[in-house]
């Protein structure tokens, strides 16, 4: 019997599910018993490109999820979108998760239906940049590497002839590589809004490396895992004190090296500048419109408020266009970074959005995207 | 449900941005953003977004009716064979192992294959390393002074964030020529003989484009500023493989401006005209003009994955899958060979069949691959004969010198097209006004949100303004418009 609340350590069963997976395999298990077992009507994974790419499939077919194991720091997706409309199960980063929340509450998407196995998530990075870090910091070539991992701060690559190398991963971010600017602020780093919150933090002796930390967050928690207990897929263990202990350690620290981030990327703009900072900001906007397709809390369609006030020919020094949008997301921001890493200019489009949101938020004592309990504060919630 | 995704190109400009394709098992397509794709990092512009619109499948037709593709390729080459001559297009808008299957029907008619570029002179190989072969476009990052002869933002989106970063790394940037451009440190208005004073250097780069339209003078006066400074010259191109067939050319065509094949068929000495994926009527200038043009042909054979103008008027249209679908490759402005995931061979079949038909051999996709990469194989060796010095002999035709001014009568205006993915495609998109000086919205006595009259031998339209700091005496537009005669146009110009 599974109870909401429980910390368990667990693997998938199959040793094939277990070695592929990220650490155990159990997050997999759990996705293609929940698609076998007929409690959800496809999955959302990863379908893997090479060792630095996948895309997000959206899959009836259990072989497709069973394929996507392990975790790709390098695919700094959000899945969010992709479950609108569906009776659907998803892996999902806090960022993945938040989004699914913010959509929910706008009736894109339908909570009950969604299944979510949220995955920690110390952060994500660019892939070509990865791959440029990799030749120039690691003189490792790209195509040798074939797996990678973070413990204590570093970041490890492993090649094909075994070899392992380790730089810490705060003189990779001073050299403007490692985790996307807005990974290194995120405030949420244990998804405790999705209905299992899975990671290996906690993971400790002999199952390290193999076995996931999971927390049971509500009751589609509990359907989740004992359905892939009960379909043999899954098997699991209480947690240890010690477990749970580290676990919460490490979030902290995480935690608190994401405010000293914040507190570096958000330095205090006086008043009388901001105008002129937000202007400048987006004078080599081309207009493309991408920082909106991208962004997984947006639910408007391609004519919404942001479009429709806004016109090629017009002369304003910040088009109607970003002034909308920063006003229309301060209530429902997440600070995923896909804004940013889309934009074809590289304006910093996240952290002004997060710059502009954030003291309403705070001022709201509101932050976006963690309960359906609470409405979003410039708009009525759809029921 | 099955959901079908495809790693391909977008086919708006040479940039050869890397994109998804998505598409429902209704057939409906989405773009989702490829973030490993190293020429992009998965960043896409405003045609990029909007991509699928561009797909607007064609349909395989004879003399106006839908026919099976067996009939449509019986009938086209049976014109072809019959006809005393003929002319081939392709500029560079399909894979380039589609190119050469049309290179290799070019061959059995002893004819060529024309990109409608004009013939380049050889000093763009030996001298600047940049065209045809392209060079990365992280080297415009390292340049320590770049002159820009184009409208980043507006033409080439995706080099606006390597201007940036050059910037960022000490870079100074002069705009020649164009509206005011926020990244530029100055905005210069002068002509060439005034280039000197831009003061490039060997670590300099002028970043500048060649297209069907552009002005071979200009180019010549861009070629010898570099020759003279020892600056680099990057050309951008606006097709997602025109790299690719110029490259192809060496070994399989020629280089005839797209403005002389019109002039050709005008004066009546080309009367069948085969195209592939490359549509005149968008190309040209005057869209309207150039549809007269090509109703004066015998035969107009038209091989096309998307359906346009020119699939409208054709005699034949051998219809294609989509870009995104195709097995193949597309080599982009940087020399990057990109590889789309489709597997996608009706067009080669198609091309296949035409020339067995017309006698000739018949090929499949790995022997075209294998033919294009060995082409390209040395991508050192001089282009020979078809880059011969032909440019300095070339009138300017129909194409007007790019920064002129000075010849533009007391009270006309001197219209410029800002070419940009939109405009090559005429595809719809929010750009309906022209550029206007400050100085004029006094002058004209213009309103806010009101429209100016654009007159022409073409005739008068009402268009919408944006107030910009543009040179003066021009009137600048990112939309193809009717009161245009070419590239610059001189226009009347009065408020309403
Ligand atoms: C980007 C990322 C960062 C992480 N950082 C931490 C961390 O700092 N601390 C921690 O305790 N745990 C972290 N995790 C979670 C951890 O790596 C394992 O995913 C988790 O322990 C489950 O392991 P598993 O073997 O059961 O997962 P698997 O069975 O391997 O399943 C992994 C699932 O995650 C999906 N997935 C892979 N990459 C992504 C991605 N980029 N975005 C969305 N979904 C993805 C796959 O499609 C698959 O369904 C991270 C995971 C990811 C994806
Ligand atoms: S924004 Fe947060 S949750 Fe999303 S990838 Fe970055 S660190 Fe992970
Ligand atoms: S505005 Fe940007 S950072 Fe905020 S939710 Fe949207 S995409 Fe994410
Ligand atoms: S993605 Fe960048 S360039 Fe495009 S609209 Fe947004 S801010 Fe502007
Ligand atoms: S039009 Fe050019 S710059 Fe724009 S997305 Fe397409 S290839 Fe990239």
């Amino acid at each position: 019997m599974v109870e909401i609340g429980d910390k368990v350590l667990g693997y998938a069963t199959d040793p094939g599910i277990r070695n592929r997976g990220a650490s155990g395999g159990m997050v997999t298990a759990i996705l293609a018993a929940a698609l076998e077992r007929g409690l959800v009507d496809s999955v959302i994974v990863l379908r893997h490109i090479n060792e630095y790419e996948a895309v997000p499939v959206i899959t009836d077919d259990v072989d497709e999820v069973l394929a996507s194991a392990g975790s790709m720091h390098t695919v700094p997706v959000n899945l969010a979108k992709y479950a609108a409309g569906r009776k659907v199960a998803m892996p999902g980063k806090p960022c993945d998760v938040r989004a699914v929340f913010e959509q929910a509450k706008r009736n894109e998407i339908d909570i009950d239906n969604t299944f979510i196995i949220g995955l920690n998530c110390g952060g994500t990075m660019h892939p070509v940049l990865t791959r440029e870090m990799l030749v120039r910091m690691y003189e490792i070539d790209p195509e040798d590497v074939v797996g990678e991992k973070i413990d204590k701060g570093k970041l490890f690559f492993r090649t094909k002839d075994g070899e392992e190398k380790a730089i810490p991963i705060d003189d990779l971010e001073d050299a403007g590589y490692g985790r996307r600017e807005s990974c290194r602020y995120c405030d949420v780093k244990i998804p405790v809004n999705a209905d299992l919150a899975c990671g290996n933090w906690g993971v400790i002796g002999e199952l390290a490396g193999n076995a996931t930390f999971c927390e049971v967050m509500n009751g589609k928690g509990v359907r989740l895992l004992e359905n892939a207990i009960e379909s043999g897929y899954v098997q699991i263990e209480p947690a240890g004190e010690q477990s749970i202990a580290i676990r919460e350690k490490v979030n902290s620290a995480m935690l608190s090296l994401g405010e000293k981030w914040s507190a570096r990327v958000f330095t205090e703009i006086p008043e009388e500048q901001r105008i002129n900072y937000y202007m400048e900001q987006f004078a080599d906007c081309i207009d493309c419109g991408a920082c909106k397709e991208a962004c997984p809390v947006c639910t408007c369609d391609e004519d919404s408020k942001c479009t429709m006030y806004h016109s090629l020919a017009d002369d304003y020094k910040m088009s109607m266009y970003h002034m909308v949008r920063l006003l229309h997301l301060s209530d429902s921001c997440i600070g995923c970074g896909q804004c940013s890493d889309v934009c074809p200019v590289d304006i910093p489009v996240t952290s002004i959005f997060r710059r502009f949101a954030d003291p309403a938020q705070k001022k709201h004592n509101y932050k976006a995207g963690m309960t359906l309990e609470r409405p979003p504060f410039l708009e009525v919630m759809l029921k | 449900m099955k959901e079908e995704i495809y790693q391909t190109f977008c086919p708006g400009c040479g940039v050869g941005c890397g994109l998804y394709i998505r598409e429902d098992p209704e057939g409906n397509t989405s773009v989702d953003f490829m973030k490993s794709s190293p020429a992009n990092l998965g960043k896409l512009c405003r045609f990029g977004m909007k991509v699928p619109y561009h797909y607007s499948k064609a349909r395989t037709m004879v003399t106006g009716s839908k026919a099976d593709i067996e009939d449509a390729i019986k009938a086209a080459a049976h014109r072809m064979a019959d006809a005393d001559s003929v002319t081939m297009l392709s500029v560079g808008n399909t894979t380039s192992e589609e190119h050469m299957a049309f290179c290799r029907i070019a061959e059995t008619l002893g004819t060529r294959v024309d990109t409608g570029v004009f013939p380049l002179p050889s000093q763009i190989t030996s001298k600047c390393g940049s065209y045809p072969e392209g060079i990365s476009l992280d080297e415009m990052e390292k340049a320590k002074r770049i002159a820009l002869f184009l409208d980043p933002y507006v033409q080439y989106p995706l080099i606006v964030r390597r201007l940036l970063a050059a910037k960022r790394n000490g870079a100074g940037i002069v705009a020649v020529g164009t509206k005011e451009l926020h990244l530029a440190d100055e905005t210069l208005d002068i002509g060439p003989d005034r280039y000197d004073e831009l003061g490039l250097d060997d670590k300099s780069l002028i970043v500048a484009d060649i297209h069907p339209n552009s002005d071979p003078v200009h180019v010549k006066q861009l070629l010898d500023l570099a020759g003279r400074c020892g600056a680099k010259i990057h050309f951008m191109q606006p097709f997602i493989n025109s790299t690719g067939v110029n490259l192809a050319l060496k070994a399989n065509g020629s280089m005839m401006a797209l403005a002389q094949i019109m002039e050709d068929i005008e004066a009546g000495n080309i009367r069948t005209l085969v195209t592939l994926d490359s549509d005149p009527v968008e190309l040209m200038p005057d869209a309207a003009a150039a549809v007269e043009t090509l109703k004066k042909l015998d035969n107009l054979i038209v091989i096309s994955s998307r359906a346009s103008p020119v699939t409208e008027l054709a005699d034949v249209v051998i219809a294609t899958e989509p870009v995104y679908m195709k097995a193949g490759t597309f080599m982009n402005v940087e020399g990057r060979l990109q590889e789309n995931s489709g597997s996608g061979v009706a067009g080669i079949d198609a091309m296949s069949l035409l020339n067995g038909e017309l006698g000739g051999k018949r090929f499949d996709y790995q022997q075209l691959h294998y033919i294009f990469m060995k082409s390209i194989g040395d991508p050192g060796t001089d282009v020979g004969d078809v880059t011969a010095d032909k440019a300095e002999q070339m009138e300017c035709g129909s194409v007007d010198v790019d920064n002129a001014g000075s010849s533009v009568p007391e009270g006309m205006y001197q219209l410029k097209y800002l070419y940009n993915p939109f405009m090559w495609f005429d595809q719809k998109d929010d750009n309906d006004f022209v550029l206007i000086d400050r100085k004029l919205v006094k002058k004209l006595g213009l309103k806010k949100g009101g429209m100016v009259v654009l007159g022409s031998e073409n005739g008068k339209m009402k268009m919408r303004y944006r107030v910009e700091n543009i040179p003066g005496g021009m009137i600048m537009t990112a939309k193809k418009i009717p009161v245009a005669t070419g590239p610059n146009t001189i226009i009347s110009l009065e408020g309403c």
